[in-house]
């Protein structure tokens, strides 16, 4: 591989102070970790949402069972995505962990 | 995640169809009720439903400009099926001829509204999980394991 090619990174276009800062001000959350632990506390909802509901169905109070399979579908799919992101985070570290220096 | 819309979606159908089927059963269970609530004659019940507009989905399709969503129930209304005749003389609610006035329930009809709201909720489900089935894929990119 010839230098030239690792040139080609700096056609990217480079970040910006100002567009970052726009950003972080529109209401995105501006680090990384404040917005997983957002996305963590949805997980978490999702979940409880999915023992409430099952714990109505124990109970008899339940109207449709579909709702209750929805519930749980929903609180799978969150954990699932958080799993994924989780396995893709630590993915990145370990790499970074095992760059020579 | 715009997949829940879709679920939500599937499931307004679900609760209709299965609301179908409970109305269903009422006729079929009071096919043979030669007295109704409030002395009136029991009428065949049908259940009639429009398109629900349904925030989240709108949202995901506002850029498109469409609106769409999920169905709703709007009445569970009886029909003006004409009530069946059937001579019985013994019976105590028999008239001066001896005939039973009997709702206008149609057996074969009942059953086929039966197989028809059993297969649309099959449809709703299927259609929930294809949406799950698509989320599933999507979260496999790029995975290792």
């Amino acid at each position: 591989m010839s230098i030239a090619e690792i040139g080609n990174v700096a056609y990217l276009p480079p970040v910006s102070a100002q567009a970052f800062e726009a950003r972080a001000q529109a209401g995105a959350p501006a680090d990384f970790s404040s917005w997983l632990t957002a996305e963590v506390d949805k997980v978490n909802g999702q979940l409880l949402a999915a023992d409430k509901e099952l714990r109505e169905l124990a109970l008899g109070g339940t109207q449709n069972l579909h709702q209750v399979m929805i519930a749980l579908e929903e609180a799978k799919l969150s954990l699932q995505l958080m799993v994924q992101i989780r396995n893709r985070a630590l993915e990145a570290y370990q790499d970074i962990l095992r760059m020579q220096i | 995640m715009d997949y829940f819309a879709a679920f939500a979606i599937s499931g307004s159908g679900m609760a209709t169809e299965k609301l179908r089927l409970d109305v269903t059963a009422v006729n079929i269970a009071n096919a043979n009720s030669s007295r109704g609530q409030d002395g009136a004659l029991f009428r065949p019940l049908r259940v009639v439903s429009s398109m629900r507009r349904d925030i989240r989905f709108e949202t995901a399709l506002r850029a498109y400009g469409v609106a769409l969503g999920g169905v709703q129930v709007d009445e569970i209304r009886p029909t003006d099926a004409p009530p069946r005749a059937l001579y019985e003389p013994g019976h105590p609610d028999a008239d001066a001829r001896g005939y039973v006035t009997l709702p206008g329930v149609n057996p074969v009809a009942e059953m086929v509204n039966l197989i028809v709201a059993t297969r649309s909720y099959q449809a709703n489900v299927m259609a929930m999980n294809a949406a799950k089935f698509m989320a599933q894929r999507a979260l496999e990119i790029g995975g290792t394991r």
